[in-house]
């Protein structure tokens, strides 16, 4: 088996869902292919057990120890070899599960870093969701099913087989009873499928509540309440408990059927082939086998059953890879380069100028966001970069020149100086003075490991101004030639705000930087501010010199207060 | 940050929960247990049944055969009836555990002391209830029956095996060992390894989950690369832990499963030796045969979800656990004389040798509004957890009108002082719900009350549901301002004599958040307000400011007196007021940075 994952996922087949199933197919072909002859030799060997076990009685009957001891030998060989074929086929299935799996993990993420921006405007997070907690899972299923169903399909044959020729009265019994038995449970699925997925999103909502509990537990228990929520969450465990016995009502039924069924059949077996054996068309020992075959031929015919519902659902999935896998990025952009200079926004009149720390003040926080988004090239828009339209320059050459960082921007898991130094090359004085710029310190501070320290998933044990201040100090680091900041310091407190505004202005010296922001602690650290009202610049100037002669300026930033 | 863990429960408080639980329904329970010994009976008819024909179909006759088929079937009907009742009946049973153990785990965390719910990251409550709930359900739910059944089956089988013919049993031993031997080897390692495993699995779908929500954030800084080379690592990681279990597996599997052969070769081969030597039947080495066959299913089953119950010990261990935080607080009988809130000499750490609050004090008179101001780090947010009563100082007191806060039972305290964080978690459920979470007697007026003090009414009456609104995870979606407004109203509405607010309006639109604290204080008039300042304006605002910086209140007064006295305050009240100098000095820098 080869080492997983492949250095190169490769380019799938789109067209449709089958067809992205039938290009992991060839992808894994090999691997696939000596698992499916793993898993009929597997099948085989079980297959003919019981004609093994009737030729031991029949020699037994015989009273021929030699023949006995052959048919022990017979029997003891077929178990090793179902034992050991059994456990590799088990291998390949699993390396095959994980190949289609982490196959499309690695699609899935090679694709959603190409669309970038695009990808939270045209997938909902729920979508977004499911791949991870279920996609991948119902794909590796379909490839691991795919083994099993193989040898199923040619032990049902082997076993049709063998029984016509041995009695085809018996024989023909035998293979309409058992598909007959496996389809009378049949009726009983539809009722129990229902019932199970009653329960199922009764009991996803109860895991909700209680999550919803133990997240809300501050408020809880610092307001009280906990009397109503344990009341509610009591209430909706007695539903899930009822819903549990309900399935159990249909699932009890399905398990008697599923002793009787069989049995009936099996009975029946026994009683004809008692009275052929009695009359000396059969063996003893032949009686015996054709009750171990009806036995037998239910495992197949289940896993066929299996079969087919995991590949439906592993199809389902591969619609949904497919759809996320097809979305195109929305910017597009020439192949151009430039030289740089001052960034300017036709449509607003804000102009970004080279080596400035200019401040963009707006009376809502959407109208800057618009703004930097077109500054930025996120949203279409007429913006020149030294005279050259943005959309003419290559869009990863826009992305390493002008950073956006907003509030909505992520932190991700991993060691946090890793997830702080994205570009992996400052040292540990630039590390320092970063953090210290964004008034930073004192989290790495309080950290057990310090910069060493793993940062859980976006950043979640962190409280919303620490987030935001971390955030400062990755776009810091990553000191692109222009950054856009967009309210950078609304989660932290006056004191900080002062600090990292005289920080901020220092460490950007000589870079280009627009910061939008209302904070006049902020606005009286920049070099020049603009003033937007309906969407266009107003007034610039310095902040003091706005806020002597622009009331509106004044208002804004003052929140309407002297 | 990274939050203490919880108290785990040990072996024997388990042992003893689980006992407690299975002889708190007995009748229940033997019922349950004698429908499936019953029905394990009734499934151990038909291999003598069988013996008997072979014997009669190798003599020729002498046997009934319809008779025989009959019993066999009459036998088969019982048992099916048998497995129907039986399984209903423990299913039964486990889901009125289930839902016992399950309740009793919720009301557990909901009384977790004040501290340690203030303190302990949730991440490791969260795993507990999501991950842990689910892991002790599928025990109780499969494993546990499942194994009954099939130690019953064994038992039962074995039985029959001994009455058919007890020198036939032996040669079943020599698997006995090799079983023994493989399982124990399998199961010693297994738990650690499946746990390794799915936590490599869970990085690795949290990992593609961060880069499909982050992929705006990954566009913009240019991390494409690192996305892959963290997806690969992971993957490499998980295949790693697979191919563990998956070494485990194949030593384990392949030994079973020549163990369950053998004592098949092993009956019909001595059985055949047996019946040509004469001391043993025909009927008895077949229905021998068919018996240790018949075995193979139980066993296999009791095998395998030995490990699934372990995991389940392993839940139930962590859930009984949270019950073993000690309370935080012995409440006191005093009741206290007004409502002055006094700290004297305060200090107070979280580790041991790391006080964070170094000799406060502090004097709040009924009816203050009091504006706390301070770098971030300085000890704003712990003062206001000890001003709220949720942590006892170290040395020092709080107390409230003569009495120390801890002591106060808990709904005595909440009575009194409240505290409100930045936090906005917003409860599923109806608007309405989530505003009378502290007063759940109170009419859609007063609701609508509270929420107009906090300006939120406009936006509630605007939508579609009004107060009926579904919100929380899967509802209508609250913005992150609009949630802290909805705590702030649960505040009105609770209506304590002491509110301290610790950055409750931080989330909200400056503008709109200073509009908001001025018509709280409208509504809050005659409160005493502890408010942590994120903005200025509440410094500015209130009757009283005190500047806490490294842990010490170092700056106390009304707003004009500290800009008067030209002190930190001073400095950054200019800088932001803009009033000043064209350049203002920032704030003194703690000696520190």
């Amino acid at each position: 088996m080869r080492s997983l994952p492949e250095a190169d996922p490769g380019t799938p087949d789109l067209r449709s869902p089958s067809r992205y199933l039938l290009w992991n197919v060839r992808r894994q072909a090999r691997p696939l292919t000596i698992g499916i002859l793993l898993a009929i030799l597997w099948y085989l060997a079980q297959a003919f057990v019981p004609a093994v076990i009737g030729n031991g009685i029949d020699a037994i009957t015989a009273k021929d120890l030699d023949a006995l001891l052959i048919w022990g030998a017979v029997l003891l060989a077929l178990g090793v070899v179902q034992a050991v074929s059994g456990v590799i086929r088990h291998r390949y299935a699993v390396f095959n599960w994980l190949a289609a799996a982490y196959r499309t993990v690695q699609l899935t993420t090679r694709h959603a870093t190409r669309l970038g921006a695009t990808l939270p405007k045209r997938l909902s997070t729920g979508e977004t969701v499911s791949v991870g907690t279920s996609d991948i899972a119902y794909i590796g299923s379909a490839f691991d099913i795919l083994l099993r169903a193989s040898g199923s399909i040619v032990a049902i044959i082997t076993v049709t087989v063998i029984l016509l020729v041995t009695s085809p009265a018996l024989g023909l019994l035998v293979l309409i009873g058992v598909p007959i038995m496996v389809v009378a449970v049949g009726p009983l699925l539809k009722p129990l499928h229902k019932r199970q997925n009653a329960q199922r999103e009764l009991q996803g909502d109860l895991a909700t509540r209680a999550a919803d509990i133990v997240a809300g537990l501050r408020v809880l228990r610092g307001v009280g309440g906990e009397p109503v929520f344990s009341a509610r969450y009591q209430e909706e465990s007695q539903r899930v408990r009822a819903a549990g016995v309900r399935v159990a009502k249909v699932e009890s039924f399905m398990e008697g059927a599923q002793v009787l069924l069989p049995g009936l059949l099996i009975a029946t077996v026994t009683g004809v082939g008692a009275t052929l054996a009695l009359g000396g068309s059969i063996t003893a020992g032949q009686l015996v086998a054709f009750y171990g075959y009806a036995l037998f031929l239910i495992a197949p015919l289940r896993t066929l059953t299996e079969a087919a519902d995991a590949i439906t659902k592993g199809h389902v999935a591969a619609r949904r890879i497919v759809n996320i896998l097809s979305i195109e990025p929305e910017i597009k952009g020439g192949a151009g380069t430039e030289a740089g200079g001052e960034l300017v926004d036709t449509e607003s009149g804000v102009a970004v100028q080279p080596g400035m720390f200019t401040a963009l003040v707006t009376d809502t926080p959407e109208e800057a966001i618009a703004v930097a988004d077109r500054l930025g090239r996120y949203t279409e828009g007429d913006v020149r970069f030294g005279g050259t339209p943005l959309a003419d320059l290559a869009p990863a050459e826009v992305r390493r020149r002008i950073l956006v960082a907003d509030n909505n921007a992520r932190l991700f898991a991993g060691r946090l100086r890793d997830e702080l130094d994205i570009t992996g090359e400052a040292d540990d004085e630039k590390v320092r003075l970063a953090l210290r710029a964004a008034c930073a310190e004192d989290i790495v501070d309080a950290l057990p490991g310090g910069l060493a320290s793993h940062v859980a998933e976006s950043g979640r044990e962190f409280s919303g101004g620490q987030q935001q201040r971390l955030r400062l100090a990755r776009a810091l680091l990553a000191d692109p030639e222009v950054l856009i900041l967009v309210e950078p310091t609304s989660a932290v407190d006056a004191h900080s705000e002062a600090r990292i505004a005289e920080r901020l202005a220092a460490a950007r010296k000589g870079r280009t930087t627009l910061v939008c922001t209302t904070s006049p602690l902020v606005l009286g650290r920049t070099d020049r501010v603009l003033h937007l009202a309906d969407g266009v610049v107003r007034a610039e100037g310095t902040h003091h010199e706005l806020l002597s002669r622009d009331a509106g300026y004044r208002a804004t930033v003052t929140r309407g207060e002297n | 940050m990274s939050g203490r863990s919880l108290p785990v429960a040990d072996q024997a408080q388990v042992r003893a929960y689980a006992r407690r639980l299975m002889l708190k329904y007995p009748k229940e329970l033997t019922y349950a247990l004698g429908m499936h010994a019953l029905a394990a009976v009734a499934g151990l008819a038909s291999p003598p049944l069988l013996g008997r024909l072979v014997e009669g179909v190798e003599r020729r006759g002498g046997v009934d055969v319809p008779l025989i088929v009959l019993a066999i079937v009459g036998f088969l009907v019982a048992q099916g009836v048998l497995v129907k009742l039986a399984i209903f009946a423990s299913s039964r049973l486990g889901e009125k555990v289930l839902a016992e153990l399950r309740e009793e785990f919720v009301d557990r965390v909901l009384s977790l002391p004040l501290s340690t719910v203030e303190r302990a990251g949730s991440g490791d409550l969260i795993t507990r209830t999501s991950r842990d709930v689910s892991a002790l359900q599928r025990s109780v739910r499969q494993a546990v029956p499942e194994t009954l059944i099939a130690m019953v089956t064994c038992v039962f089988a074995v039985g029959a095996l001994l009455i058919v013919g007890p020198l036939l049993a032996l040669p079943s031993l020599i698997a006995v060992p090799l079983l023994w031997v493989s399982t124990r080897w399998y199961l010693k390692r297994a738990r650690d390894g499946y746990l390794r495993e799915n936590a490599a699995y869970a990085d690795m779908t949290e990992g593609l989950a961060e880069t499909v929500e982050g992929a705006r954030t990954i566009e913009a800084l240019g991390l494409q690369r690192r996305r892959h080379q963290r997806v690969d690592d992971d993957i490499s990681r998980s295949y790693t832990a697979e191919r563990y279990t998956l070494r485990l597996r194949t030593v384990w599997f392949p030994s079973i499963e020549v163990g369950y052969v053998i004592p098949v070769v092993a009956t019909l081969v001595a059985g055949g030796v047996f019946y040509i030597q004469g001391w043993a039947a025909l009927w008895q080495v077949t229905a021998a045969t068919l018996y240790i066959q018949l075995l193979i299913d139980p066993l296999d089953r009791l095998l395998s979800w030995i490990d699934e119950l372990q995991v389940g010990g392993a839940a139930m261990s962590r859930l009984l656990g949270v019950a073993n935080v000690p309370d935080d607080r012995v409440p006191g009988d005093a009741v206290p004389r007004g409502e002055e809130i006094v700290a004297t000499g305060v200090r107070f750490a979280y580790r041991e040798g790391h006080d964070v609050l170094h000799d406060v004090s502090l004097t709040i008179a009924p009816g203050e509004r009091i504006a706390m101001v301070g770098p971030s780090g300085a000890g704003k947010s712990t003062l206001g957890r000890l001003l709220a009563g949720i942590h006892g100082p170290r040395e020092g007191a709080v107390t409230l009108g003569g009495v120390p806060l801890v002591d106060l039972p808990l709904d005595e305290l909440r009575g009194h002082v409240a505290l409100v964080t930045q936090e906005h978690h917003v409860f599923r459920g109806t608007l309405r719900d989530n505003v009378l979470i502290a007063r759940p007697e109170a009419d859609d007026e007063a609701v609508i009350r509270a929420l107009s003090a906090v300006e939120a009414w406009e936006w509630v009456e605007a939508l579609p549901g009004g107060l009926d609104t579904v919100v929380g995870s899967g509802g209508e979606i609250v913005s992150p301002a609009q949630a802290q407004q909805l705590a702030l109203a649960r505040l009105v509405l609770a209506d304590p004599h002491t509110l301290v607010l610790d950055e409750a309006t931080s989330l909200i639109d400056p503008k709109a958040a200073r509009h908001l604290e001025r018509s709280l204080a409208a509504v809050l008039e005659g409160r005493t307000v502890i408010a942590i300042a994120h903005r200025l304006y509440t410094a500015h605002d209130a009757d009283r400011v005190a500047v806490v910086e490294d842990g010490r209140i170092t700056e106390l007064g009304s707003h004009d007196e500290l800009v008067a006295a030209g002190g930190s305050y001073a400095a950054l009240w200019e800088s932001w007021h803009g009033a000043g100098t064209e350049r203002a000095p920032a704030p003194r820098e703690p000696a520190a940075s």
